[in-house]
């Protein structure tokens, strides 16, 4: 593949944007359909990028059969899809499926990222000692800056190494993925830590009944499929019903003469 | 941790601008985002300009700074609902453990609704009319998908903001006729929400399979078959128990479940 140095450089620029816009910015410019025409028009291509990126964009929402594998994340997925189809007059999903080992290596740089990150809430927890609002602000902008630059890396060595690359990363990733499987496993469970901080926090001793009957009404809820995207609004409906309920009682011990009980009211 | 600021003096309301800064920043909502407290810093990093007004204390604006990292997750959308009312409890220098009650009672049924309305219905339309357009070579395909998709987010974020600071306003002088028991009751709800994420949230399987003739025994499914996610529960209670009693740190405990996750990875426990 020969690009010049400027299209190089455009696409990292590109995929430093789309990098951060996946969680953040417009959270829309990385969608297939708007990164295919980009990374199209840059490498000079904008017809297939087009093609490319809205094939792809309706294999992701599900409208159209994927063959083979999805890569694990649309961003690097469309860069790279656009890339090989632009170089080697691929069909989409023939380039789609090229650009699976480059995605899966963005995957576990996000993965990585947001281990990384969790201690840093540390530091975050400092700044808010200080009052020190600039640094909140830098370490916001500086995770987000760091996703942008992985990425970047990545797809910058994906036009330089082209599909070839894609195979040594494919054994690589083989080879350390007990690596990648116990840290995503230490990243799904990093939030228990975040959950056991608000209920040391919110739980004095007259809560656990409630903790423990929420965790089994959504385990409840849980198993069921079709109330997956409703789940936590049906748990909020019990919950709000127990806690307007004791909410109602306690008032109205409190009007019927809870003064001389509470004694906590001065009035004044 | 005080639960009261030391200036208990309402503060100006915040005006428009403050606001509207404040849904601009509501895009980076992410920014920071981790496996620990997931958006927490980010969301600081949305409400600071609003804290910032609302906090002329400096005490206190380390006080509302400190619990607004606390473990945070809601739908990226429609955040500015959650900021509004959270910024309207902080003007009137609500109690802190109120306002954390209320911030993640809000928190959690918002992830649902957004999926529910942005991934699952404007993607799927927005992108499949698009889609269609580009495939035919039309450019116009990837700027009306953006035109949508963004006037439909940006209504949202800016309707919501407003919607939900003068919502908040205007409960909140009833709230406090009976401002113990409000606390007591959206604890309550706190608590109940913080009990379904531990089950919604979390997804830790174990793979371990004990090798039987014919059917192995998938070890995982003998677990559910005694309690359904039994594992994030009882890794929620070990950090709980661990951070209270024995005064570990979150770092402290992070590490721990590092070191759980790539012994495990490595023998083939996850």
């Amino acid at each position: 593949m020969d690009f010049n140095a400027i299209q190089i450089l455009l696409v990292a620029v590109w995929t430093f944007i789309v990098a951060i816009d996946q969680f953040d910015l417009l959270e829309s410019l990385y969608q297939p359909i708007v990164t295919g025409a980009v990374i199209g028009a840059i490498l000079g291509d904008l017809n297939t990028g087009l093609v490319v990126g809205g094939t792809y964009q309706l294999m992701t929402i599900g409208n159209m059969p994927v063959g083979g594998a999805q890569p694990p994340n649309a961003v690097i997925g469309g860069v790279m899809a656009t890339v090989f189809a632009v170089a080697s007059g691929l069909e989409t999903s023939a380039a789609v499926g090229l650009a699976v080992p480059f995605a899966l290596i963005g995957q576990y740089m996000v993965t990585l990222l947001f281990t990384v990150m969790s201690p840093v809430m540390a530091k975050a927890d400092k700044c808010a000692e200080n009052a020190d609002t600039k640094g909140i602000d830098r370490i916001n902008y500086l995770a987000m800056a760091a996703l942008g630059l992985l990425f970047a890396v990545v797809c910058v060595a994906g036009l330089l190494g082209g599909s070839a690359l894609g195979t040594t990363l494919n054994a690589l990733a083989e080879k350390y993925a007990w690596f990648m499987n116990g840290l995503s496993a230490a990243g799904g469970m990093m939030r228990y830590v975040g959950f056991a901080t608000l209920l040391r926090i919110m739980l004095s001793n007259d809560f656990w009944g409630i903790y423990f009957a929420g965790f089994a009404l959504a385990t409840i809820i849980g198993y069921v499929d079709g109330l997956s995207g409703s789940a936590l609004i049906l748990i909020a409906m019990f919950g709000i019903a127990l806690a307007l309920y004791d909410f109602q009682t306690r008032t109205a011990m409190k009007a019927c003469g809870g003064n001389n009980a509470g004694g906590e009211e001065d009035g004044i | 941790m005080a639960s009261n600021y030391r200036n208990l003096t309402p503060a100006q309301p915040l005006d428009k601008k403050t606001l509207n800064k404040m849904v601009w920043r509501s895009l980076n909502l992410q920014g920071s985002f981790n496996y620990e407290r997931m958006q927490a810093a980010g969301w600081l990093y949305c409400i600071l300009p609003g804290l910032e007004k609302i906090h002329t204390d400096k005490e206190d604006l380390k006080l509302a700074m400190a619990h607004n990292l606390e473990f945070f997750n809601t739908h990226p959308f429609l955040v500015t609902f959650v900021m509004g009312i959270v910024l309207s409890m902080e003007q009137q220098k609500a109690d802190i453990n109120t306002i954390r009650a209320v911030r993640v009672a809000a928190m959690g049924p918002l992830g649902g609704i957004g999926d529910a309305i942005f991934w699952f219905t404007l993607v799927p339309i927005a992108a499949g009319i698009c889609s269609n357009m580009a495939i035919n070579g039309s450019v116009m395909g990837p700027i009306l998908f953006l035109i949508i998709f963004n006037a439909v987010q940006f209504a949202v974020r800016f309707f919501l903001m407003g919607w939900s600071y003068k919502l908040g306003s205007a409960a909140i002088g009833i709230l406090t006729a009976n401002a113990k028991e409000f606390t007591r009751a959206a604890s309550m709800l706190g608590v109940f929400i913080v009990g379904a994420l531990t089950s919604n949230y979390g997804g830790t399987t174990v793979a371990l399979e004990i090798a039987n003739g014919e059917s192995p025994i998938v070890v995982q499914s003998i677990l559910d078959g005694v309690l359904p996610k039994m594992i994030p529960l009882a890794l929620t209670l070990m950090c709980y128990f661990l951070m209270k009693k024995k005064g570990w740190t979150p770092v402290k405990c992070i590490a721990l479940l590092l070191v759980i996750g790539l012994v495990g990875g490595a023998i083939g426990l996850f």
